[in-house]
């Protein structure tokens, strides 16, 4: 009886696991030729200041979150306090980070790979090559997919990615509003596994646009 | 010939340096702890402040600014308003924040670097206010003002704090930068304009 039990919860467990995410109201997907998005952070001139305001783990951190495009394939992403501490500082590229500063007390190593993912997904610019179909025609706006991300479009600009993970949505990244240039003036995060939100309002007189 | 004149600037590059910054003598050393001691006659201070967080790797720092009370012992009013308002208050062992009408209280003890951080500004704005024990301490001539630079001896405030840098209005002989130099390197300076020194705080401005 004791073999089956395990066998079963194992069963059970690889079906959960590998339970596939279904993005609301998509009825498929289709192949497509490479589309070019969420090209926010990719202009090595320009660099972005947002005032920015976290709540981690119930706590409030008021501050500035500073994004310093590095290429097509990177940022420098940094945040500091409202004092003018520096809370981290990373270099952030598609298949890793570079830690410049954590704070004594945030560098942990699983801390500061979680806050690299969640800025990677808000910067990095993604080639997809496929999206989804809805038979719903009240759907307007395309959805492309490119790794474990779902970019929903508004024109040409990025609106929503949603990052899942073991089938279940793990950070969003909603662009709320945008200026003449077309640079995200809001932005909100949020990430559905740990109690994490951040959001992000451009300061525009000490961004280098 | 140009390029004669280039050189000639540039070999006396270093000497500005040198002229800007160098150690102090023994008699001005003397000279300048003598005035330190009217810092600790400080008993309130009013002050606006403009911040500048120098990182590496922006090409220009970002900027903030707003208005500063110190009450001693400790009380110490610090509001950002530009480019937004954001208040904090020190005062009873706590740190009241009003975050544009948002409003909440942490506990000193709960949080050991706002703990530090207000110790280190508080003593910084009254100069004199330093523990030989907790800071090495180097005395500097930075053109005509007198400059002093702590360097956290403790491992508890070296995590956060590389040096100190505290430079001192050659006019008043009182405090008119605050540099806070991080273990990174990277810096905040905190200059502050119209200082106004021992007159009458009204309370209000340590409530919220």
């Amino acid at each position: 009886m004791n073999p089956f039990l395990t066998y079963s919860f194992f069963v059970l467990l690889l079906l959960a696991s590998c339970g596939t995410y279904r993005y609301p109201n998509a009825s498929g997907i289709r192949e497509m030729a490479p589309e070019e998005v969420n090209s926010y952070y990719i202009d090595t001139a320009r660099s972005f200041v947002y005032r920015a305001k976290l709540q981690a783990f119930r706590k409030d951190v008021n501050g500035s979150l500073l994004i310093k495009p590095l290429g097509r394939e990177g940022c420098r992403v940094a945040l500091i306090s409202d004092f003018g501490q520096t809370l981290f500082d990373i270099s952030i590229q598609p298949n890793g980070h570079e830690l410049h500063y954590a704070m004594h007390d945030l560098n942990k190593r699983a801390l500061v790979s979680e806050i690299a993912s969640v800025f990677r997904i808000m910067t990095a610019q993604q080639h997809p090559t496929s999206a989804l179909m809805f038979d719903d025609r009240a759907h307007y706006y395309p959805v492309y997919v490119a790794d474990d991300c779902y970019y929903l479009m508004k024109g040409r600009k990025v609106e929503r990615i949603t990052q899942v993970k073991r089938a279940k949505e793990y950070v969003l990244i909603y662009y709320r509003d945008w200026n003449t240039a077309g640079v995200p003036t809001e932005v909100a995060v949020e990430h559905r596994k740990f109690p994490l939100a951040i959001d992000l309002v451009l300061d525009e007189e000490q961004s280098t646009l | 010939m140009k390029n004669k004149l280039l050189y000639f600037l540039f070999l006396l590059l270093p000497c500005c340096g040198w002229a800007q910054t160098r150690e102090m003598k023994a008699n001005e050393i003397a000279s300048f702890q003598k005035s330190l001691q009217q810092l600790v006659e400080i008993k309130t201070l009013s002050a606006d402040f403009v911040q500048y967080k120098h990182l590496s790797f922006m090409k220009k720092p970002v900027e903030s600014s707003g208005k500063l009370y110190l009450q001693h012992p400790d009380k110490l009013s610090w509001a950002y308003t530009a480019p937004f308002q954001y208040k904090m208050v020190f005062r009873d062992g706590k740190i009241f924040i009003d975050d544009q009408g948002k409003k909440q209280t942490i506990d000193i003890g709960n949080s050991q670097q706002f703990e530090k951080i207000s110790q280190l500004v508080t003593s910084s704005m009254r100069g004199g206010q330093y523990d030989e024990k907790e800071f090495a301490v180097a005395y500097f001539k930075d053109g005509g003002a007198d400059m002093l630079r702590l360097t956290p001896k403790l491992a508890g405030a070296k995590r956060y704090i590389k040096e100190i840098v505290l430079l001192f209005s050659p006019e008043d002989k009182q405090i008119a930068e605050v540099k806070l130099v991080e273990p990174s390197n990277d810096y905040t300076r905190f200059v502050l304009k119209n200082r106004k020194i021992n007159t009458t705080l009204d309370e209000s401005v340590f409530n919220l």
